[in-house]
């Protein structure tokens, strides 16, 4: 049996994110912060004092140093029902990607190409801030960011997924679902996207010379063909000045601005996405950018070694 | 059908690639009759090994994860907070709400985002079965929030969902009369098919061709009161074979049991560990 | 500059009775010409719908934008902030509803906004944007940016900084074109979109489009902040000229 989650647990291929800094400190938080009974209270009454006295350290309350990610697991192909899948965790945050490919008319104005649907979604599972129903502006802007990071980086070609030309072509539904909201949305999402596309396994299709309809080989499979590796990297503002890497929810929510810097595997940008909040100098988006292409090493190796992984036979 | 705004949209129409299957794939296996194709016995409370952890969703108050072959399921329990409708007569005792939903993906045909009418009765069935179990009388004025996501739907997830709602209940810390624990059979003439799988569920390979007999049936079962909060059943089934298939159930939950109490009391035991002294 | 500017626009309608409010409500619109960076003309005309506390229309060549801001009014207690006021930006595109694209726009729109408005002047209240499409030929982020900025210094919000929006495409050539029509930007390998603050010049909001290399990056950058100054500038002359009259 092939368990999901414990694999997270327990066996899932973990890799430890070092941050900018290379002298390794031990963690000094605030002496009367951790003796103090009044600790929890002082963290709900004054939340972003309380973040104040450790980013004074040069530190975070969960131990982090400024530049330093939380620990990032991957585990793929966990789900039968879909073609590809992938379940990433970024510390607490939880992010599963599902791809189910299914059969249409390519778009009329390119009939050379086939779809791609990105869908992100944070049900009210995955952390109390969301309410049922309909998907909310925060879902929405992930989905459309998705979405433009997929037509950006070109990380699969829309001409791959065409089957005949004006007649067939593959419909991708990349459904990315939240289980554990705790920040940093886009990267967990970008990773499970691009876990679940490199899973992925599309059956054959060939189509019938008489009746000209398709037929399905569920036997024979192929992969996709991934042609950039786009992996994000988010930081936040906090207090108009001191750059965070990798932020928590509560971090999230006491920011004054986020940033999400995409890179691939050339170096290149595919996406610098700064929706408002405080303004930052270039110098400032340098630093974000040379930390994301370092993470983007990272990420790639973390994947490349779990879809090696799952090669091999257990 | 009006047009979905507030996802990024596909092509207008899209279908399964299973619906154009070459015809030489369909051949079936004409082995003993009772074995199952995961190689368990029909005619035997042969329940799935099941996998369950607590606790793995650092956001909710409390919660579960249940794997019962290739069937997973996660829940969250939110609460208990303020009712949200303060307008219902009966406030002396909690709400408790229920939300079922399937990953558009955890089926073989893609799901929609949007809730379709069985999510929704099975969000109720789920509503019926916890209810009997947990004491609503203690939460008055406000409302506790369960919701189960199916990740993978391999049959049964009724069934386990009911088991995975009160396991996360219970990591909750919400006070309970007893554990729900739930077991579906998938009655087929005179043998039974305990935890049935997707497939089964749907019988695609159904042994003989007769049509007497032929149902499904959920429990919902409190095991150290002995009493049955939830029974669903469809199909046609004889008085007998009925009131036999409830029996299965609650065999097939008693095998369950400890299973859950084990993974319960891990997760008690990691939140509080045992002091050293 | 700007604090003052604010001061000058919260005071409006105390300094003046009803009567002489609509002698002030003299149109102001006015035509920028082209130079390095090029920018295709723009103007923009203040105050010209009676129903919200400030509102603009920011023409950029053919695409043009309408936007009105409504309040500081009274919020639902659901979106109250106790410490602030609440802002809500609505984007209603040309035809139809609005897709996850305007909600996404909407997102980036408000968040600079947000950051550049003192709404802790405000607290348990709200601010409403209304962005209208008039006509889309291309750098239509940017013109909802600058068409806001216009229509929050009308309804006379306090602000900490002015915003100016500034669209870059890189052609295939590698030629970097500032404020795009949409015949370019669909020819374009990467185009960028840059919220410009009008204190340090820094990049407030930004939003991209293609793949480019760190290099055409800061290339970019340095382009809209020289293109912001001519927004800038006629965000003043046009404030000068319109209170030149009543002040």
């Amino acid at each position: 049996m092939k368990h999901l989650l414990i694999n997270l647990v327990s066996r899932g291929t973990e890799m430890n994110f070092v941050g900018f800094r290379s002298d390794v400190r031990t963690l000094d938080e605030p002496t009367w912060l951790t003796k103090n009974t009044m600790a929890a209270g002082f963290k709900t009454a004054e939340p972003l004092e309380y973040h104040r006295s450790f980013l004074k350290e040069n530190c975070r309350p969960d131990g982090r140093e400024l530049g330093e990610f939380r620990t990032t697991t991957l585990n793929i192909g966990s789900i039968s029902t879909a073609d590809g899948s992938a379940l990433v965790k970024i510390g607490n945050t939880t992010v599963m990607c599902g791809i189910k490919g299914e059969l249409a008319n390519p778009p009329v104005d390119a009939p050379n190409k086939g779809y791609i649907v990105p869908n992100v979604d944070l049900p009210p599972l995955c952390s109390s801030r969301f309410r049922p129903g309909p998907p909310g502006e925060r879902a929405q802007a992930a989905s459309q960011f998705i979405a433009d990071v997929i037509e950006s980086s070109a990380v699969i070609q829309k001409e791959d997924l065409c089957i005949v030309k004006g007649k067939l072509c593959w419909v991708l539904y990349c459904d990315i679902m939240c289980l554990d909201f705790d920040g940093n949305l886009l990267d967990a999402c970008l990773i499970a996207l691009l876990a679940a596309l490199k899973n992925a396994r599309l059956p054959e299709v060939t189509v019938n010379k008489e009746t000209e309809a398709p037929e399905v080989n569920l036997e024979s499979r192929r992969s996709l063909n991934i042609h950039k590796h786009p992996v994000g990297a988010s930081f936040i503002v906090f207090d108009d000045s001191i750059m965070i890497v990798d932020p928590t929810a509560e971090e999230e929510s006491l920011s004054t601005a986020t940033i999400t810097v995409v890179t691939d595997e050339e170096e290149r940008l595919c996406a610098l996405h700064k929706p408002g909040g405080t303004s930052l100098s270039g110098e400032k988006l340098q630093n974000c950018i040379s930390r994301a292409t370092t993470r983007h090493k990272e990420v790639r190796k973390l994947i490349d070694k779990v879809i090696q992984s799952a090669k091999t036979p257990k | 059908m009006p047009t979905d705004t507030k996802r990024v949209r596909g092509p207008e129409v899209s279908q399964s690639p299973s619906l154009f299957l070459c015809k030489t794939a369909a051949k079936k296996s004409t082995a003993s009759n009772d074995a199952r194709v995961d190689g368990r016995q029909r005619g035997q409370v042969d329940v799935r090994s099941v996998f369950v952890r607590c606790g793995l969703i650092s956001q909710a108050k409390g919660s579960a994860y249940i794997e019962a072959g290739n069937t997973k399921l996660i829940c969250c329990v939110y609460g208990p907070r303020e009712t949200e409708r303060k307008d219902e007569t009966d406030m002396k005792s909690g709400r408790l709400i229920t939300d079922m939903r399937f990953a558009p993906f955890s089926c073989r045909e893609r799901g929609s985002w949007i809730q379709g009418s069985d999510e929704k009765d099975l969000s109720l069935m789920l509503l019926e079965s916890l209810r009997p179990g947990v004491c609503l009388q203690k939460y008055p004025r406000s409302q506790i929030e369960v919701n189960v996501m199916v990740l993978e739907n391999d049959g049964a997830v009724l069934a386990h969902a009911v088991t995975c709602a009160s396991m996360a209940l219970a990591d909750a810390g919400i006070e309970m009369y007893d554990l729900v624990l739930g077991c579906s059979i998938r009655q087929e003439g005179a043998t039974y098919l305990i935890d049935p799988t997707f497939l089964e569920e749907n019988g695609c390979n159904l042994a003989s061709g007769s049509r007497e007999n032929l149902g499904s049936l959920t429990v919902a079962f409190l095991p150290s009161l002995n009493q049955i909060s939830g029974l669903q059943s469809d199909g046609e089934m004889g008085e007998d074979t009925l009131t036999g298939g409830v029996r299965t159930c609650i065999e097939g939950c008693f095998k369950l049991y400890p299973v859950i109490q084990q993974a319960l009391s891990k997760a008690v035991r990691r939140k509080a560990p045992p002091s050293e002294s | 500059m700007p604090s003052s500017l604010s001061a000058q626009n919260k005071n409006k309608r105390r300094q003046f009775p009803a009567t002489v409010f609509w002698f002030s409500l003299g149109i102001v619109m006015e035509v920028c010409g082209s130079s390095s960076p090029t920018l295709r003309e723009f103007g923009c005309e203040q105050n010209l719908l009676s129903r919200p506390d400030g509102s603009s229309s920011f023409v950029q060549g053919d695409t043009s934008v309408l936007a009105g801001v409504y309040g500081p009014a009274e919020v639902k207690v659901s979106k109250e902030i106790y410490d602030r006021a609440t802002l809500e930006v609505v984007m209603q595109p040309k035809v139809g509803l609005p897709t996850v694209r305007e909600r996404a726009r909407e997102q980036c729109v408000r968040e600079t906004c947000k950051a550049s408005l003192l709404s802790t002047l405000h607290p348990r209240s709200s601010l409403t944007l209304v962005l209208q499409v008039v006509h889309d030929d291309g750098s239509l982020l940017s013109c909802f940016l600058n068409s806001a900025c216009m229509a929050l210094m009308d309804a006379g919000l306090p602000m900490s900084c002015l915003f100016a929006g500034v669209t870059c495409a890189i052609d295939t050539d590698g030629q970097v074109i500032t404020d795009p029509n949409a015949a370019q930007e669909k020819e374009s390998r990467a185009l960028m979109t840059f919220a410009i603050d009008s204190t340090e010049r820094r990049v407030m909001m930004s939003s991209t489009r293609g793949s480019f290399t760190v290099h055409e990056l800061q290339q970019c950058i340095a382009v809209s902040q020289k293109a912001s100054d001519k927004i800038f500038q006629f965000y003043r002359d046009s404030v000068r000229r319109r209170y030149s009259k009543t002040l």
